[in-house]
């Protein structure tokens, strides 16, 4: 098939896998869109897939294989958001280069529970009066609570999307 | 020029295959003329076997040998549901192997179904060669996408046993789309809907001219259709317990006679809006009275008794368009594959269900073959070039304390793909773990397909938490799947690698390899010759096979006709296994594999793993205190594996 790809090429890439990160890996920059993900994986099937290395001998279509595979991971995080955004911090803080697709979807959830509850102390400490507030059926108090959590985190999606959600119910009961 | 390779679709019912030659795709036609093959092998008295639709005209005067839907039971365990089903209504013998495999016993002979279908493809390597004249030892064989591992492999296992190099286990769905967008430059999102004798696949696709990417795929391994037939049978039957107080079923020669009464009438169905069925014997009674049967089926009657099989496959198809982030709207086209998709009652469903119509252009037993046929050119650098991006059906899954499997890679996952879990001991001074490996969906192990499991011992005692173990579990471009273990602190590559999957040893292999030289394999004996009379010769170079009798093949010592899959695992004596590793064999009772790993914790310490993660990232809440919370590093969750001794 199409494996115009150098064999030079092939040991090279293999011997620096471990180091470049995903967006390297499939040769798009940071804030690529998906579509150019895709299309990223779709080329570099194209040159490490195994089916398209079949007249290598078999030490390069070992290496294609392992690169094959490690593209593969690189796509399966890069495309779905919850997972991309997991290993995109994961990366920031200097971790690691790599991740598990298991524990990227999982890490996900854990940002969200934690961000729903709040990031920091007071925001937290706001956060629970008005779960409590809610409790007692006060929707007023709750809503106050809460803008006052947003003055300490005022990116915090999950308290928006309460207040939002909140202030409906509100009117709608008035 | 190079060799042709081939692409085969081994079907449940019917078979087909096809080759590229001068940048066209060629459907091949048996020497009858026939462009599909019935995958049914009938044994003859004297040892010589006959294979397809000749065959399968013998299951009348003697089901008992003669095997078909064979495709069934490839790669299954016997106590598996669909073994016992099969039992109950085929009259072929179908008795236990050691590890609970499967094998067909007939005239005092046992095959193991790789065999079997061996017979089928190498029928079909046959017809490849007449048209070519000359030698194929090239294929592209398809399976269902809903295939586990363990079909995989045996149906690897029966190619080589035929004689073939199988140059790809391909999906039957991604070959479908393939043969109908392959070289058309085409940019759609398409479903494949492939309800075939034995099973039903729908894949969701994004064509980008030559890319052919499954964005999912979800499938029933219980619902083709045998199943359709099996309704028009019951009806008949019934009228029939009704007229004389006599079931019909319970006696073989009866049951089929209702069974291809069945299948013509479904036949019937798809062109008449109604079909007279009418056997003139169905069976004797003792006194010698001849009882026959006469029905009129409508198919407005027939579509009544199957449409809640119909709705099963949409409901497959809803879980097919949410994995793959889609609505019907999205979709620019539908392709149908399998014969029952002739069914004018199916295509208004699908219809109906997709809003729009199907494609007709390609004929739905064939497509799959000619996709085949198109990949194994390119393969061999003889069609331009096409890329199959596929995923894996199915979680792959490991076995964790409390009979629970967590998923280490989750179904529609794009292959090849490498997950590595890195591991660690529960015990100071721990010897050995036991790794259990699991394809399906559910939490349950034992409720999954059980694809092996194994013992690793190899590595540095220490202090637990001490020792690392990495397991990587790799699905390659076949969907086969490999695990292998590796000790993480001697950094030694002195890994257990064990290829889990059910294939025959490779001994055993070259064994029956070996006696298939010899002339052990199978063709349609007298058909074929007759045939040959009446078509001019054509020269085949190299060896073929003859008509010669069936050996018996001695089979040992494993489920799927083999002896490599050892499922005790290498327990050995040091860690005191013994019992142990008899009663985990026993996968047949539901609650065994619970109360063993409980067992073994408490009083031998063999296996049980522990998976360490937060407990609110535990899937069931109940189940927290089966994980030990403790630790995580940022690395990914650690898992631990315990042989903790109480």
């Amino acid at each position: 098939m199409n494996a115009a790809i150098d064999p030079l090429e092939i040991s090279a890439l293999v011997r620096i896998m471990d180091e470049l990160d995903y967006y390297q890996l499939l040769n798009v920059g940071p804030k690529a869109s998906t579509t150019d993900i895709r299309k990223a994986y779709h080329a570099s099937s194209r040159s490490f897939h195994p089916d398209a290395n079949r007249t290598l001998n078999e030490d390069l279509r070992g290496h294609c294989g392992n690169i094959s595979k490690r593209i593969t991971e690189a796509y399966c995080v890069l495309r779905d958001s919850r997972r991309r955004s997991a290993y995109d911090s994961k990366r920031a803080q200097g971790d690691s280069l790599r991740i598990q697709i298991a524990e990227a979807k999982t890490a996900h959830v854990e940002q969200r529970k934690a961000e729903a509850r709040g990031a920091t102390p007071q925001g937290r400490q706001f956060h629970a009066k008005a779960e409590s507030d809610l409790k007692a059926g006060n929707l007023a108090g709750a809503i106050q609570n809460l803008q006052m959590a947003l003055t300490f985190e005022a990116g915090n999606l999950g308290f928006k999307a309460l207040v939002a959600e909140l202030r409906e119910r509100k009117k709608a009961s008035s | 020029m190079a060799e042709i390779a081939v692409g085969i679709d081994l079907g449940t019912s019917n078979s087909c295959v096809s080759i590229m030659q001068d940048g066209e795709v060629k459907v091949l036609d048996n020497a009858f003329g026939e462009r599909t093959s019935a995958s049914v092998v009938h044994f003859h008295e004297d040892g010589s076997v006959e294979v397809g639709n000749s065959a399968k005209a013998k299951v009348i005067h003697a089901p008992a040998q003669t095997v078909r839907s064979a495709k069934r039971l490839i790669g299954r365990y016997h106590f598996s549901e669909e073994v016992k089903k099969a039992q109950a209504v085929y009259a072929y013998e179908i008795v236990e192997a050691p590890n609970h495999g499967v094998r067909i016993e007939i005239r005092e002979e046992e095959f193991s179904l790789p065999e079997i279908s061996a017979m089928v493809l190498r029928e079909m390597k046959q017809i490849a060669e007449r048209h070519i004249g000359n030698k194929v030892t090239k294929a592209v064989i398809t399976v269902p996408a809903y295939f586990n591992d363990n079909q995989r492999q045996a149906t690897k296992d029966a190619g080589r046993i035929a004689g073939l190099d199988v140059l790809r286990i391909l999906n039957e769905p991604t070959a479908a789309a393939l043969a109908y967008g392959f070289g058309m430059g085409l940019n759609q999102r398409v479903a494949v809907y492939d309800l075939g004798g034995g099973t039903f696949d729908i894949s969701v696709l994004e064509i980008g001219k030559d890319i052919f990417e499954v964005l999912a795929t979800c499938g029933d391994t219980f619902l083709g259709g045998d199943d359709f037939d099996d309704r028009i049978i019951d009806l008949l039957a019934d009228d029939f317990v009704g007229k004389y107080k006599i079931n019909p079923r319970n006696d073989p020669y009866a049951y089929e006679k209702l069974k291809l009464a069945a299948e013509n009438a479904k036949k019937a169905l798809s062109i008449d809006e109604e079909t007279f069925v009418v056997i003139d014997e169905v069976m004797k009674t003792e006194e010698g009275e001849t009882l026959g049967l006469e029905r009129t089926i409508t198919r407005s009657e027939f579509s009544q008794l199957t449409h809640d099989l119909v709705m099963r496959t949409f409901k497959v198809c809803d879980e097919a368009l949410q994995q793959s982030d889609l609505t019907v709207r999205d979709l620019d086209g539908v392709i149908l594959v399998g014969g029952p998709t002739r069914l004018p009652m199916i295509r208004e469903a699908v219809t109906h269900y997709f809003q729009q119509e199907p494609r007709v252009d390609v004929d739905p037993d064939e497509v799959v073959s000619m996709g085949a046929a198109i990949h194994a050119a390119s393969l061999v650098g003889e069609a331009p070039d096409s890329m199959l991006l596929d995923v894996t059906p199915l979680d792959l899954r490991i076995g964790v304390a409390g009979g629970l499997a967590e998923p280490v890679i989750e179904r529609n996952t794009p292959v090849p793909i490498e997950q590595t879990r890195t591991f660690t001991t529960f015990q100071d001074h721990q010897e050995s773990v036991q790794i259990r490996v699991y394809q399906g969906d559910h939490r349950q192990a034992d409720e999954n397909a059980m694809l092996g499991q194994f013992e690793f011992s190899g590595f540095n005692k220490g202090l637990r938490s001490n020792v690392k173990i990495d397991v990587t579990f790799e699905i390659d471009a076949d969907g086969i799947v490999n695990v292998t273990a590796s000790d993480q602190a001697t950094g030694q590559q002195a890994s257990t690698q064990i290829t889990l999957s059910s294939g025959l040893a490779e001994e055993q292999m070259e064994r029956i390899i070996e006696q298939d030289v010899a002339g052990r394999v199978a063709t349609a004996a007298k058909a074929e010759a007759a045939a040959q009379k009446q078509i001019a010769p054509i020269t085949i170079s190299g060896d073929v096979p003859g008509a010669t009798a069936a050996k018996v093949t001695v089979v040992e010592d494993s489920p799927f006709g083999d002896g490599k899959t050892d499922l005790s695992g290498g327990c050995d004596d040091e860690t005191e296994l013994g019992d142990v590793s008899e009663a985990e064999l026993d996968l047949i009772d539901d609650d065994e594999l619970i109360q063993l790993t409980q067992e073994a914790d408490m009083d031998i310490g063999a296996d049980g793993i522990t998976l360490d993660m937060p407990a609110d990232q535990a899937p069931d809440d109940d189940d927290d205190e089966l994980f030990d919370t403790s630790g995580g590093d940022l690395a990914g969750p650690e898992i631990q594996l315990t042989n903790e001794e109480k």
